[in-house]
């Protein structure tokens, strides 16, 4: 479904991606972990034009859409919820969903759209002509994805949705991940939380100063590797 | 009846104060930039209708629209050509405010090129009696200014809350990148916002041409006004510049109560270092952060 062949990408004279080849296939969940700097948001920020490719190619649905422009990559099905400031604080909860979904035209999917994300965030109808900063950060999180999700996508790519979220609602964000894949929607995921992440992925893709050092199933937690990246050390 | 003179006279010169803030505000919104050449648009919208009334003698309705619509895309072309250049070279917002301030006295010396330093006067309308309304007088004109200005106001306010482009404006105002993430066009976004935030200019200009005299340098003042009115209101809030300006309005006209007259332009510039010392979020600027 996604395919991303030899990137390097970076930002201005900065290259950060040296060379990352990896894929997504329809219907999976795919993490990408490694320590801070290794370059995984940047995997994301690429594919959104957001950071400059400076060679390589990326593929979705086979078509090219390396340097296509982001309106166009959204009505191709691939949505991107980003890190931290995440939402519209200033403007209510429904024009938060609504402001994705412009390209639909048409009222009655934007509609069931938006009654989907309803029914899968019942907080957020509760809330819906409030203002978007008066949420709860686990609710900010919610909005984010609903925003996406009004924007039907076939990919979705989530960039660290677990950050400042505490363990319960965490919990409850990955089983909110599990359950957009079994709505049938593939999802790559740039994760701190490794352990989790590679519980709910299908694969995982370890980076590492900008290559990707690892790659595998849920066998993989059990790697060399990541224990010394990760389950050693911080976590 | 002092106070109520008073009061009439903020009101006017407020209306004047927000029609310039909330053009300027707009277009800061979108951009993150500050536009001060934005003054010069209000002084281009006069000298136009100076123009094409008197000069070329078209008929003073069609010279009021004409004004309009080339004062909005004389703001557009200063975006076009000379804004958005240099922001592809992502140059600062400093930079930016340079050549905003190169672009005001530029087009202020183009301006005294063709029509001289002298003070100019449109002549549209005779002097006339005010009328007396609780003791304080207004004249016809006056009353004008203030409902052309609160229309214009309820009609922007209806844009940016109840249009898809007005949504897309707030959008972008709030956070940029996101608004391009969602698949908004901040070029779009931001070309509409100078032909707006110009048009306002013009009416300003007009408005203006109209009550006082002009000269070639009466875009500078107003713009330290109207940034004022816009800096209490809450830089960056459409809806807090024009409740901002009247109050600028209001401070001057009663300080003068107290002080010389000449002490008006210090008041206006008071408020505002007080405003940038211990309020710069202003009155009505959203408080921004995450409640947990």
């Amino acid at each position: 479904m996604l395919e991303i062949n030899e990137l390097h990408a970076g930002y201005d004279e900065l290259e950060i991606l040296k060379g990352i080849t990896l894929h997504v296939n329809p219907g999976e969940i795919v993490a990408l972990i490694g320590p801070n700097g290794a370059g995984k948001t940047t995997v994301i920020k690429s594919i959104f034009s957001l950071a400059n490719v400076r060679a390589g190619k990326i593929i979705f649905k086979e078509k090219d859409i390396t340097r296509i422009k982001t309106h166009e990559l959204i009505e191709l099905g691939i949505s991107y919820v980003n890190q931290g400031r995440i939402i519209f604080k200033n403007l209510n909860v429904k024009e938060n969903l609504l402001i994705g979904a412009d390209f639909l035209q048409d009222k009655d999917i934007i509609q069931k759209d938006l009654d989907f994300v309803y029914k899968k965030f019942p907080i957020l109808k509760q809330r819906e002509d409030q203002l978007a900063f008066a949420l709860s950060g686990g609710q900010q999180q919610m909005l984010a994805i609903g925003r996406a999700l009004m924007q039907n996508p076939s990919l979705l790519l989530l960039d660290e949705p677990s950050l400042g979220l505490s363990p319960k609602l965490q919990k409850e964000l990955f089983a909110i991940i599990q359950q957009l894949k079994d709505d049938g929607i593939s999802l790559l995921i740039v994760e701190q939380n490794a352990k989790k992440a590679i519980e709910i992925a299908d694969r995982t893709y370890l980076l590492e100063d900008g290559n990707i050092a690892l790659e595998g199933g849920k066998e993989i937690i059990k790697h060399k590797k990541i224990k010394d990246v990760y389950l050693g050390g911080r976590y | 009846m002092v106070f109520t003179q008073l009061l009439i006279n903020s009101l006017i010169i407020g209306s004047i104060y927000a029609l310039v803030a909330a053009g300027f505000s707009l277009i800061y919104a979108t951009n993150k930039f500050l536009h001060l050449a934005h003054g010069v648009c209000i002084t281009v919208g006069a000298y136009l209708l100076f123009l094409l009334f008197t000069q070329l003698n078209i008929s003073f309705p069609i010279a009021c629209i004409l004004t309009i619509i080339l004062t909005s895309l004389f703001g557009l072309c200063l975006y076009l050509l000379i804004y958005r250049p240099l922001q592809k070279k992502k140059t600062s917002s400093v930079i930016l405010l340079i050549a905003s301030l190169g672009l005001l006295i530029l087009f202020q010396n183009i301006i005294q090129l063709f029509f001289g330093a002298n003070v100019r006067s449109l002549g549209y309308l005779r002097i006339e009696h005010g009328l007396t309304i609780f003791g304080a007088i207004i004249t016809k004109l006056q009353i004008i200014i203030m409902c052309v200005a609160i229309l214009l106001f309820i009609g922007l306010l209806f844009f940016m809350k109840k249009t898809k482009l007005g949504r897309d404006m707030r959008a972008v105002a709030d956070n940029k990148e996101l608004a391009s993430i969602v698949g908004i066009n901040p070029k779009k976004v931001a070309i509409y916002s100078f032909l707006i935030g110009s048009a306002l200019a013009g009416v300003a200009g007009i408005l203006i041409g109209l009550e006082q005299n002009m000269e070639p340098t009466m875009g500078t003042e107003l713009m330290i006004k109207g940034f004022t009115g816009a800096i209490i209101g809450g830089i960056g809030t459409v809806a807090g510049a024009i409740p901002g300006s009247y109050m600028l309005g209001i401070a001057e006209n009663f300080g003068i109560w107290y002080l010389p007259s000449g002490y008006k332009d210090a008041i206006a510039f008071i408020l505002l270092f007080i405003f940038l010392l211990f309020k710069p979020e202003g009155l009505f600027g959203v408080v921004k952060g995450v409640k947990e």
